[in-house]
């Protein structure tokens, strides 16, 4: 540029600029001319599959029946998430399965964190997985295979009612199988309550809420303890506490979240994070995410525990006290709050009629039996349940956990099942929060709720 | 004369064939940029104008996404947040990374010790570097309230007071990436021409004015790369501040990278939105990076 301006005289030299200028901005020009059109074809073409367009869904149910000899070599691909002991008895029932059928059961585990996101991706490849454990089908309604066509229409009367809510879709099909059920509730440090001299809970007859929290904090005050009581930081744990009082966030596709009640229930929790009774730093200090205090409850800083009956595992192997299940506590109801896992088969899997006959047989009462006793869950099965399951190991916490299962509101399956329950659940776990750190009172959290609420009921009925 | 005229197309001929070569050797790394970088990255472009909750089906939004985005109230706490973090961290980047550079520079024995010691924070995963930083920062049991206990300072709350949190993230960053800058600006002040001092000094200039007048002007194109590099680190910060804090207290250190996870990984899955949040800080970063560049630029020419 230099050497041009040198051999030109000042007039011819402020020429040059000017058409260099010039002709910099028609090149800018072009370039972002370039940049909006390809933008413009870019966005007239869609990513994947527009919503509407082919994928016309199922065809008509008609129940087909098949040779069991037909599957005699083929592969099952099976991506599953444990709890930690009941992989065990999976493989072993696999096990059994492939003697029976002469088949190749792959058993891909993955983290839970990872799953959705996985099978999301292989789903995209072209890489479909045949079945999947899950613990909702939120994200998977579309792609699940109904059950019925190769299972026939009175297979799902063998569940119980409750948990069948979160694996029915539209018009009854049967997308998945609940193949454990949990409930949450709570735990007590029994060293502690003995040491304080403080009466333990009647499973046969739950306590209240007041008595709960006024017997934790009395235990505290006598044994030093930390805290008086902790728990899950979670959406699903609080809807326990909403739920005993009479109101839920979500069910059956609507917000129904009672602002009162939902005030009248965690205005306990607030006032006990207030005061430090519950740890406040732990449910501020990790932000949007779940996290578990049965740390909390190990290291015997607080002497109940609200959580769910997966613990029971956890703490017979690694507590080193005496602990105990006790009844969940009551207040407009009593019981606790479901949750549990399905098993589902993706309606693109290879070998579909080998998926639905996998489900069966890791259903059946047997071996339903051999894979909840493993884990630490509760039945599915209705003839499980009238019959009773035996547990060798925590026979009496499993009981408690078992008479809460028939105090339990029903609304609750239809709320845990409900597409906008994850998302409303963390907008709760986040008004509690703020309300803890003091940025809003309780009733405005949640009012921002009720209508975070609506807004994700709205979104997902699109 | 027919020697002539064929030589000029055989010329055209070598020079294309030499034109070529460097393309061929950039081909492989252009061909893998271009397919797991560029197209990923023009298909966001285009999946933020959609909503998808599976990646599969896609239905048309138009500016649909980015409306709901600058509509949000929470998105705005998120972009506050996101530029205190990143003007912060580029300024204290800078700050410290010269310091140490100069300071470094200057040893004369054990100076790759000390290089060494600085960059090992950059070696090690950011999720380990929150959580053992999470657990450092506890307010009761914490290595860092035990430490200050010692000199009889009180439980101070690192994790759960928003002004306090948001100081811990950004220290935490910068222990994190400062290694990394003034490993640049090392490499920057030691191709100053030794000559230049010496000069400085016949002339009386002392230790002070040679940096100021001297060290600090030379170092300046080193010190537009680190400004570059972390404003691009801090508008991008997520993970180590989602093992230190999550995002809390009460969404206090929750800046855009994370916003756009949990709009894309978190249930209900917004595939669209998320793209759309990506597109925004996209457009922030290289707006910034622009500017930089052309402020730096200014310099250099004045």
């Amino acid at each position: 540029m230099f050497v041009t301006l040198r051999t030109l005289s000042p007039r011819q030299g402020a020429i040059t600029i000017k058409e260099d200028e010039v002709a910099k901005k028609s090149r800018i020009t072009a370039r972002l001319m370039l940049a909006v059109t390809a933008v413009t074809l870019l966005g007239a073409c869609a990513p994947g599959q527009v919503e509407g367009e082919g994928g016309a869904g199922q065809e008509p149910l008609a129940v087909e029946s098949v040779d069991p000899a037909e599957f005699k070599g083929k592969t099952l691909n099976y991506v599953y998430f444990t709890d930690g002991p009941d992989q065990q008895a999976t493989r072993s029932l696999i096990g059994d399965f492939e003697k029976k059928f002469d088949v190749t059961v792959n058993l891909e585990v993955l983290p839970y964190k990872d799953l959705v996101t996985s099978v999301q991706a292989r789903l995209s490849g072209g890489n479909v997985p045949d079945v999947v454990r899950l613990t909702g089908l939120t994200d998977f309604k579309a792609d699940l295979l109904d059950l019925r066509r190769y299972l026939g229409e009175k297979y799902a009367e063998e569940f119980l009612p409750g948990p069948l809510v979160g694996a029915t879709g539209e018009n009854d099909q049967l997308l998945a199988v609940p193949s454990d059920l949990t409930l949450n509730g709570p735990f007590v440090n029994v060293d502690m309550f003995k040491k304080a001299g403080v009466e333990l809970p009647n499973p046969e007859d739950p306590w209240t809420w007041e008595e709960m929290i006024a017997a934790a904090t009395k235990v505290q005050q006598a044994t030093g303890s930390q805290y008086a009581f902790a728990m899950d930081k979670s959406g699903h744990r609080l809807s326990t506490v909403l739920n005993q009082y009479g109101t839920t966030l979500v069910a059956d596709g609507k917000a129904v979240l009672d602002a009162d009640k939902a005030t009248k229930a965690l205005t306990p929790l607030v006032e006990m994070m207030g005061d430090n009774r519950m740890p406040r730093d732990f449910w501020l200090g990790s932000g949007s995410r779940y996290t578990g205090a049965n740390e909390i409850f190990l290291a015997q800083d607080a002497p109940v525990y609200l959580s769910g009956n997966w613990q029971v595992g956890q703490f017979a192997a690694n507590a080193k006290f005496e602990w105990a299940a006790a009844p969940n506590p009551c207040a407009e109801n009593c019981g606790g709050f479901p949750g549990g896992k399905y098993m589902a088969a993706l309606a693109e899997g290879k070998n579909p009629a080998l998926a639905a006959e996998f489900i069966r047989f890791m259903n059946t009462a047997e071996n339903q039996k051999t894979f909840i006793v493993a884990g630490g869950f509760l039945p599915t099965r209705k003839d499980l349940a009238e019959e009773g399951v035996a547990y060798p190991a925590r026979q009496p916490d499993m009981d408690v956990f078992l008479k809460d299962l028939s105090r339990t509101p029903e609304v609750g399956y239809s709320a845990n099942a409900d597409p906008a329950f994850a998302g409303s659940g963390t907008e709760l776990v986040n008004a509690v929060s703020e309300v803890v750190a003091g940025k809003t009172d309780l009733p405005s959290a949640l009012k921002k709720v009720q209508e975070k609420s609506q807004a994700l009921v709205d979104e997902l009925d699109r | 004369m027919t020697a002539v005229q064929t030589a000029p197309p055989r010329k055209r001929k070598s020079s294309l064939k030499m034109g070529l070569v460097p393309y061929l050797f950039l081909l492989p790394n252009m061909a893998i940029f271009g397919l797991f970088t560029i197209w990923p990255a023009i298909n966001g472009f285009n999946i933020s104008m959609y909503s998808s909750s599976n990646g599969r089906t896609f239905r048309w939004e138009g500016a649909g996404n980015y409306q709901s985005i600058l509509t949000d109230a929470d998105f705005w706490g998120i972009v506050r947040n996101t530029a205190i973090y990143a003007f912060a961290f580029v300024l204290l980047s800078v700050v410290i990374g010269v310091i140490l550079a100069v300071l470094v520079d200057q040893q004369r024995r054990g100076r790759t010790f000390f290089r060494s010691v600085f960059f090992i924070p950059v070696l090690i995963s950011p999720v380990v570097v929150g959580l053992v930083w999470n657990w450092m920062l506890e307010r009761q049991g914490g290595l860092v309230n035990t430490f200050l206990g010692w000199f009889g300072i009180p439980e101070i709350p690192w994790l759960v007071d928003n002004n306090l949190a948001t100081i811990a993230v950004i220290a935490v960053g910068v222990w994190m990436q400062v290694g990394f800058y003034m490993l640049i600006l090392l490499a920057g002040l030691q191709s100053i021409d030794p000559s230049v001092y010496e000069a400085a000094r016949v002339d009386g200039a002392n230790r002070w004015r040679q940096f100021i007048s001297l060290t600090f002007p030379l170092l300046q194109p080193s010190i537009l790369v680190v400004v570059v590099l972390a404003t691009i680190h801090g508008f991008q910060a997520f993970d180590y501040i989602y093992t230190l804090t999550g995002g809390g207290p009460v969404g206090a250190t929750t800046l855009i990278v994370q916003y756009i996870y949990e709009n894309g990984f978190v249930s209900p899955i917004r595939y669209g939105m998320a793209s759309a949040g990506s597109v925004l800080l996209f457009c922030a970063i290289f707006a910034l990076t622009i500017i930089n560049w052309m402020v730096g630029r200014k310099r250099e020419a004045a």
